[in-house]
C-alpha cells in the first residue's frame, strides 16, 4: 500500500513537549525577538517568520511527565525571571524540612548529615505536569504551535542529515490495515530537528543507533521510578516536606532509594527508584515500592490517607560519561533523551531546561547563519559542557559507576568521589544494566512471599495501572514490538523465568499457558511509557515504539 | 446547509472523580476534560453533512475558557467558525433550561437549517437541553438519532426506539436532532487542520451581549448534594489468586444462588 | 393552588409500558408522605384497555385523552395535548418513566410551560414540603440529591429499573375521558412504520442464565473465551453496547436501554463497567457477578459478588473450576 503523506514545512521541529523542549522553544521565540529587535535598531534585516513546532505523543501537554520532583530553579530563573512571583508558576512550596533515613526492615537511622547532592535548601517541590502545563501555555501564548496526539514515528534523513520527523499514521486496526477513518503520518520537515523525548526516546534511540552516536560513550544506565500520590485527612506532612531513604526493601545489590515529598492540598507524593540494573530477575519494581510502604515508618505516615494516583517512568541515570553525541546535521538531542540528568541530585529537570536553553542558542546562531550542520549545530555540546549542567554532571561522574559494584562499594565510592570534587583514582567502566540480570537458577522460591495487597495501603498492579488514568484504543497493532516470541517462551522461559513480567510495572506482559503451550501477551493497552522494558529485557529483543496519537497514561498533578 | 453544533466539554472518561469539599459537585482542581462523547458524534455527523450538501458548521460551546481546547479541536476537525458563551455569569447555569436560554439566545441571530446536540451529556446527563433550545426557537425536533437524510425542506430521520426498534421520521427544517452515540466513526484531526483552525473565528461573546443576566441564569434545580453512589446491595468481593476467586465463586454460585 | 400528582402512563399501539408503573411506585411513595392524591393520563386512541390496566392500580383518576392527532405518536401532538391537561389538572408534580419517548417530547412539554424537570432519577424522597429526587452524574459515578426550586408543576422522569412495577400498590381507579383542543395543534414530524433491524434470534429475556461481556474483553478473538464458560455453565452470551457497535456480536444479544431488558437468575458481567445505559438492563437479575480490573467500577456497586483481577486470568479459571463442579 502507498499511502499519500502531506508534508509540514517547519522551521524547527521539537519532538516531545517536556521541560527540555519547551524551554527550547520559549528561549527560541525570546532570542528571536531579541535578535530581530537588534535588527532593526541597527538597520539590518530581521530574521523572516520562525516557525517553531512541538509535537506530543500525549493527549494533552503534561499528560506524560512524571517525576518526583524537587526543582532547582538555577535554570528556571534565567528562562523566566519572574517564575517565583505572584504565584505565576504553579510551584507547591519552598523546600522546608528535609530529612534522609537509611531503612532497615523495621527501623531506620538518620543520617546525622545531609549529603551535599541530597541538600534542598533553596529548592522547590513541584508537580512536573503542573509545571509543563504552565510552560506549554506560555509556549503557545508566545506563538509555538503545539500539537498533542501526534507522535513522531521515524526520523527523516537525507544521506545522514536528519531533515525531520514522520508522525504516526492513526486509524490502523490491529492487524495493522487501514480502518475507515485512517489518517496517514505527515513529515514535517524542519531545518532543525530537536529530541526532547524523554528518557529511552524511541527515535533518539533509532538516530544514536543509525548514526552512531554513542561510540564514545559508556552504555547508558537507568532507574525506574514507580510512585504514587496520596491525598491525606490531615496536614501531618506539610507542602515542602521531604524524606528521602536508602536501604530496605532494596537489596545491596539493587541502586535506588525512595522519596516523600509534601505537596500543596494534603497530597504526599511518594516514589521508589530501583536501578535498572539489578541481579534478581524475579525482582519487581513495583512490588518493591509496595513492600517500601510496609515500613512501619511509611504505613504509619500514609495511615488514613488515600491513593489517588500511580505512575512509573524510568529516567537515566548513568550521567556524565554516558552522554552520547548530541548534536549531529539536522538534529540535537535535549534533556533526558540525551542522558542529561544528574543521578546523584536524582534531579533531571533544572539540566533538561538549561540543555533546551543552550539547544536554542545554538539554534538562533545556525538561523542567522544559515547552517544546520554540526559544524553550528555542534557549538550545542561545548556550551552545555561550560555550563552548570555540565560543570555539576562532571562532578558527579563517578557515582552511578561506583554503584554498579553494589551498593556497599557505591556508597563508599560515592563518599570518597564526593569529598574529591568526583575523582577517583581510575574511570570505572560500566556494562549496561540488562547485562546485569542474573540467570534465574540462583533465586529460588517467591521474592515477595507474604505480600499481600490490603486495597488500603498496598495494591496489586493492576489496581494502581487503573490510578495512572492509562488509556489506549484497543484497536491499534500493539506498540511493543517483541523481535522474537520464540525467545521469550523457548530461552527466557528456562534462563530468566520471563522477566518482562516483573520489571514492567503495568502489567503488559503476561506468559499464558493455553493447551500445554506458552506465549506472551501483550497488553499494550496498560502501558504507562516507562520504557523500562525496552532497557531492561536481558535479550533486548523488546522496542517500544509510540503508540496511536494520544494513548498512554494521563499524569494529572503527577 | 448550515449545521449548528452544541458541544459540550466535559472530564474525560477515564478521570478518576472525588468529591468537592462542600458536597455539592466534583473536585475540579485534578481534572482533565474532552468533548462530551455523544456531542463528538454529533459534531461527526454535520462535518459528514457538509461535506455530502456544503454549507457552515458552527460550533457553539458554553462553559469558561478551558472549553477553548474543545473548540480549537472541533474547528480543526472541519468546523468552519464558533461562538463561546464565555463569561462568569454562565457559570451558573448549572441546570438545563438556563444552559439552554443561553444558546438559544446565541442563536436567536443565526441562520440555520440544523441543530445538532448530542443525546445527552456525559456530566449532568439531563437529555434535555437541545430540546428546551428547540421549544425556545420555535423549531422542530427529533432525538436519539441514527441516521440523517436532508431532503429538501425537510430532513429525514432514522430515531432509535428502545429494544431494538427503529423508526424513520421526517421533520421540517430548520430542525434539532439530539445525535446517539457511536453512529459514525469519528475522523482524526490532521496537523494542516490544526493549522488552519487558528485562523478560524472563535466568537467569545458575553451574557450581557446576549441581554442575559445573572437574574436569567439562576437555576431553578439545584444539587443539594453529590456523593458516591450507595450500594444498593450487599457486595461480597472475592479475592485471592485466580483459581481461588474461581473456586469461591463456584462455591457460591453452586450453594448461594444455585444455579449450578 | 396546585395538588395531586400527575402521572403520564405511556402506550405503543395499545400496550402499556410496564415502566409507567414502576414510576408509578415513586408517584404512590411521595403521595403516601404528602397526601396528595394520584391521578394518571393515557393519550391516543384506542386506548381504554390501557386505562383500564391502569385503574387497576391505586390511582384516584385516570383521564384518556383521545384525538385523532394522538393516534400515532408525534412530539408536537403529545406536548400540544399534556400542555392543556396539565393546565387545567394544575398538579404539584408531573411524574414520568424516562423513557425513549418520553425524553422526546417531556423536555419540550417542560420548557413550553416554563417549569424544571428533573430527568432520569433513581429515587426520591419527601422533605418537609418539597421532594427531593436522586439523579446520577458522570454516568452512575456520582449520585446527587437534587431540589427543584420553581414553582410547581414540578416534572420529574425515573429511570428504568429504579422501582419494581410489582411493588406498585392496586386499588381501584375511575376512568374518565379529558376534553382537549388539538384544533391549533401543528403536527410537524411525519412518522413512518416501526422495524427491527436485528432479527431477534435469541429471546435473551428468557435466559435463566446470561454471561455478558463489555469493552474490557478488548478484541473479538478474546470473546470466545467468555463463550467457553457461558458454554461451561449452560448460559446464554450477551454484551454491552460497544461490543455490538463493533460487531463483535450481533446487535441481538445486546443488553441495556438501546437492547433487550433482562432479569435472569444470574447475570455474570465479564469486564462491563456498568454505564447506567447497561445497568437498567440488567440491574433485576437475582444474582449479579462482576468481574472487572477496575475496583471502583459502578457495576460492583450493583453486584452481589466481585472480583476485582484480570479477566485474561479469572475467566478461564472459573470455566475450569465450572467444569468441575459440573463432574465434566
Amino acid at each position: 500500500m502507498t499511502i499519500e503523506r502531506d508534508t509540514l514545512e517547519m522551521d524547527v521541529l521539537l519532538v516531545g513537549a517536556g521541560p527540555a523542549n519547551l524551554s527550547c522553544a520559549l528561549h527560541l521565540t525570546n532570542l528571536i525577538n531579541a535578535h530581530n529587535g537588534r535588527a532593526k535598531a541597527a538597520g539590518r534585516k530581521p530574521l523572516d517568520e520562525i516557525n517553531i513546532a512541538v509535537i506530543e505523543k500525549a493527549a494533552e501537554i503534561g499528560a506524560h511527565q512524571l517525576s518526583g520532583a524537587v526543582l532547582d530553579p538555577v535554570s528556571l530563573r534565567e528562562l523566566v525571571p519572574d517564575f517565583e512571583k505572584h504565584g505565576q508558576a504553579p510551584l507547591e512550596a519552598p523546600v522546608g524540612s528535609e530529612h534522609v533515613y537509611f531503612l532497615t526492615k523495621r527501623g531506620r537511622v538518620e543520617l546525622p548529615v545531609l549529603p551535599p547532592p541530597l541538600r534542598n535548601h533553596g529548592n522547590y517541590v513541584v508537580s512536573l505536569n503542573k509545571l509543563i502545563r504552565w510552560l506549554g501555555d506560555k509556549c503557545e501564548a508566545a506563538g509555538v504551535n503545539i500539537f498533542p496526539e501526534f507522535p513522531g514515528a521515524d526520523v527523516l534523513y537525507e544521506g545522514d542529515k536528519v531533515i525531520g520527523v514522520r508522525t504516526g499514521d492513526k486509524g490502523i486496526d490491529k492487524n495493522g490495515n487501514a480502518k475507515p477513518n485512517f489518517e496517514p503520518g505527515v513529515d514535517i520537515v524542519a531545518k532543525v530537528t530537536v529530541l526532547g523525548e524523554g528518557v529511552r526516546g524511541s527515535l533518539t534511540k533509532q538516530l544514536i543507533s543509525r548514526l552512531k552516536l554513542d561510540v564514545a560513550s559508556d552504555p547508558q544506565v537507568f532507574s525506574v521510578g514507580i510512585k504514587e500520590l496520596w491525598e491525606m485527612p490531615d496536614n501531618r506532612f506539610p507542602a515542602g516536606s521531604v524524606i528521602h531513604t536508602l536501604g530496605w526493601p532494596l537489596d545491596s545489590h539493587t541502586f535506588g532509594g525512595s522519596w516523600i515529598y509534601g505537596m500543596r492540598d494534603r497530597i504526599i507524593n511518594l516514589g521508589l527508584a530501583v536501578g535498572l540494573d539489578y541481579r534478581d530477575p524475579r525482582l519487581d519494581p513495583h512490588h518493591e515500592f509496595q513492600k517500601f510502604k510496609t515500613h512501619p515508618f511509611i504505613a504509619d505516615l500514609l495511615k488514613g490517607g488515600k491513593l489517588i494516583r500511580y505512575g512509573a517512568k524510568a529516567m537515566p541515570v548513568g550521567g556524565w560519561y554516558t552522554i552520547p553525541q548530541l548534536a549531529a546535521d539536522g538534529v540535537m538531542i535535549v534533556g533526558d533523551s540525551g542522558a542529561l540528568l544528574n543521578g546523584e541530585r536524582l534531579k533531571g529537570i533544572h539540566t533538561a531546561i538549561r540543555s533546551g536553553m543552550l539547544a536554542a542558542e545554538t539554534i538562533l546562531e545556525a538561523l542567522v547563519a544559515e547552517d544546520y550542520s554540526r559544524n553550528v549545530l555542534g557549538r550545542y555540546e561545548a556550551r552545555l559542557k561550560e555550563s552548570h549542567v555540565g560543570k555539576e554532571l562532571y562532578k558527579a561522574r563517578n557515582f552511578h559507576q561506583a554503584f554498579d559494584r553494589g551498593r556497599n562499594f557505591g556508597l563508599l565510592t560515592a563518599g570518597i568521589s564526593m569529598m574529591t570534587g568526583g575523582r577517583l583514582p581510575r574511570r570505572l567502566k560500566i556494562k549496561a544494566g540488562h547485562q546485569h540480570m542474573e540467570k534465574r537458577d540462583g533465586f529460588q522460591g517467591d521474592r515477595y512471599d507474604g505480600l499481600k495487597y490490603d486495597d488500603k495501603l498496598t495494591f496489586a498492579k493492576l489496581t494502581d495501572v487503573y490510578y495512572s488514568s492509562t488509556h489506549h484504543d484497543e484497536d491499534q497493532p500493539a506498540h511493543l514490538k517483541v523481535v522474537d516470541f520464540n525467545i521469550c517462551v523457548e530461552r527466557c522461559t528456562v534462563e530468566y523465568g520471563n522477566p518482562c513480567q516483573n520489571f514492567c510495572p503495568a502489567s503488559v506482559y503476561e506468559m499464558i499457558e493455553e493447551k500445554g503451550a506458552r506465549r506472551l501477551q501483550i497488553n499494550f493497552s496498560n502501558c504507562v511509557h516507562c520504557k523500562t522494558c525496552d532497557i531492561m529485557d536481558p535479550y533486548q529483543i523488546i522496542n517500544w515504539v509510540t503508540p496511536e496519537g494520544g494513548g498512554g497514561p494521563n499524569y494529572r498533578n503527577m | 446547509m448550515n449545521i449548528v453544533v452544541c458541544l459540550k466539554q466535559v472530564p474525560k472518561k477515564d478521570s478518576i472523580l472525588r468529591i468537592a469539599p462542600d458536597q455539592k459537585w466534583i473536585d475540579e482542581r485534578d481534572l482533565s476534560y474532552e468533548m462530551s462523547e455523544a456531542d463528538a458524534y454529533a459534531l461527526e455527523e454535520a462535518l459528514r453533512q457538509k461535506e455530502k450538501h456544503g454549507g457552515e458548521v458552527i460550533v457553539l460551546s458554553l462553559g469558561p475558557e478551558r472549553v477553548k481546547q474543545s473548540i480549537k479541536e472541533a474547528l480543526a476537525k472541519g468546523a468552519d467558525r464558533a461562538i463561546h458563551l464565555n463569561d462568569p455569569v454562565f457559570e451558573q447555569a448549572t441546570d438545563a433550561p438556563a444552559i439552554a436560554k443561553a444558546l438559544a439566545a446565541a442563536l436567536k441571530n443565526e441562520t440555520f437549517d440544523l441543530i445538532f446536540t448530542g443525546l445527552q451529556s456525559d456530566d449532568y446527563g439531563y437529555a434535555q437541553v437541545g430540546l428546551i433550545v428547540a421549544e425556545l426557537l420555535g423549531v422542530s425536533s427529533a432525538t436519539i438519532v441514527m441516521e440523517v437524510q436532508p431532503e429538501g425542506q425537510e430532513v429525514r430521520v432514522k430515531r432509535e426506539l428502545e429494544s431494538g426498534w427503529f423508526q424513520w421520521v421526517k421533520v421540517p427544517m430548520p430542525a434539532l436532532l439530539t445525535i446517539q452515540s457511536g453512529i459514525n466513526q469519528l475522523r482524526y484531526a490532521t496537523l494542516k487542520g490544526i493549522m488552519a483552525a487558528k485562523k478560524k473565528e472563535i466568537r467569545d461573546v458575553k451574557a450581557a451581549d446576549l441581554g442575559l443576566t445573572a437574574e436569567d441564569m439562576k437555576p431553578v434545580q439545584t444539587i443539594e448534594r453529590a456523593y458516591l453512589p450507595q450500594k444498593s446491595k450487599q457486595t461480597e468481593m472475592l479475592e485471592g489468586k485466580p483459581a481461588e476467586v474461581a473456586a469461591k465463586l463456584v462455591e457460591k454460585l453452586r450453594f448461594d444462588a444455585r444455579v449450578i | 393552588m396546585s395538588e395531586g400528582i400527575l402521572l403520564f402512563v405511556e402506550q405503543r399501539d395499545g400496550a402499556l409500558n410496564r415502566t409507567s408503573f414502576e414510576a408509578l411506585v415513586a408517584a404512590q411513595q411521595i403521595a403516601a408522605a404528602t397526601g396528595d392524591k394520584i391521578s394518571a393520563v393515557v393519550l391516543g386512541q384506542g386506548i381504554g384497555a390501557v386505562a383500564g390496566e391502569a385503574a387497576e392500580k391505586k390511582i384516584d383518576v385516570v383521564y384518556t385523552v383521545e384525538d385523532d392527532k394522538l393516534s400515532e405518536y408525534t412530539p408536537d401532538g403529545y406536548v400540544g395535548a399534556l400542555k392543556q391537561v396539565v393546565e387545567k389538572l394544575d398538579p404539584r408534580y408531573v411524574i414520568f418513566s424516562h423513557t425513549y419517548r418520553v425524553r422526546d417530547f417531556a423536555p419540550r412539554l417542560a420548557a413550553a410551560l416554563g417549569k424544571a424537570f428533573v430527568t432520569d432519577c433513581i429515587g426520591c424522597r419527601v422533605e418537609g414540603n418539597d421532594v427531593v429526587f436522586t439523579r446520577q452524574i458522570f454516568q452512575g459515578k456520582i449520585a446527587t440529591d437534587v431540589r427543584a426550586t420553581d414553582q410547581p408543576p414540578i416534572f420529574a422522569s425515573f429511570q428504568a429499573g429504579a422501582y419494581r412495577a410489582d411493588k406498585a400498590e392496586a386499588g381501584t381507579a375511575e376512568v374518565k375521558p379529558l376534553e382537549v383542543n388539538l384544533s391549533d395543534v401543528v403536527i410537524r414530524s411525519k412518522p413512518e412504520e416501526k422495524f427491527q433491524e436485528a432479527k431477534q434470534a435469541v429471546d435473551l429475556t428468557q435466559a435463566p442464565l446470561i454471561v455478558s461481556v463489555g469493552r474490557g474483553i478488548k478484541n473479538q478473538e478474546n470473546i470466545a473465551i467468555v463463550q467457553e464458560l457461558a458454554t461451561a455453565l449452560g448460559a446464554e452470551i450477551a454484551a454491552s453496547r460497544p461490543i455490538c457497535d463493533n460487531e463483535w456480536l450481533p446487535m441481538d444479544r445486546q443488553i441495556g436501554s438501546s437492547g433487550q431488558t433482562v432479569a435472569p437468575k444470574l447475570y455474570l458481567a465479564v469486564g462491563i463497567s456498568g454505564a447506567i445505559q447497561h445497568v437498567v438492563g440488567m440491574k433485576n437479575s437475582q444474582t449479579i457477578v462482576a468481574i472487572n480490573k477496575d475496583p471502583e467500577a459502578p457495576i460492583f456497586d450493583i453486584a452481589d459478588y466481585g472480583i476485582v483481577g484480570d479477566l485474561f486470568e479469572v475467566v478461564p479459571a472459573l470455566t475450569a473450576e465450572v467444569k468441575k463442579a459440573k463432574g465434566e
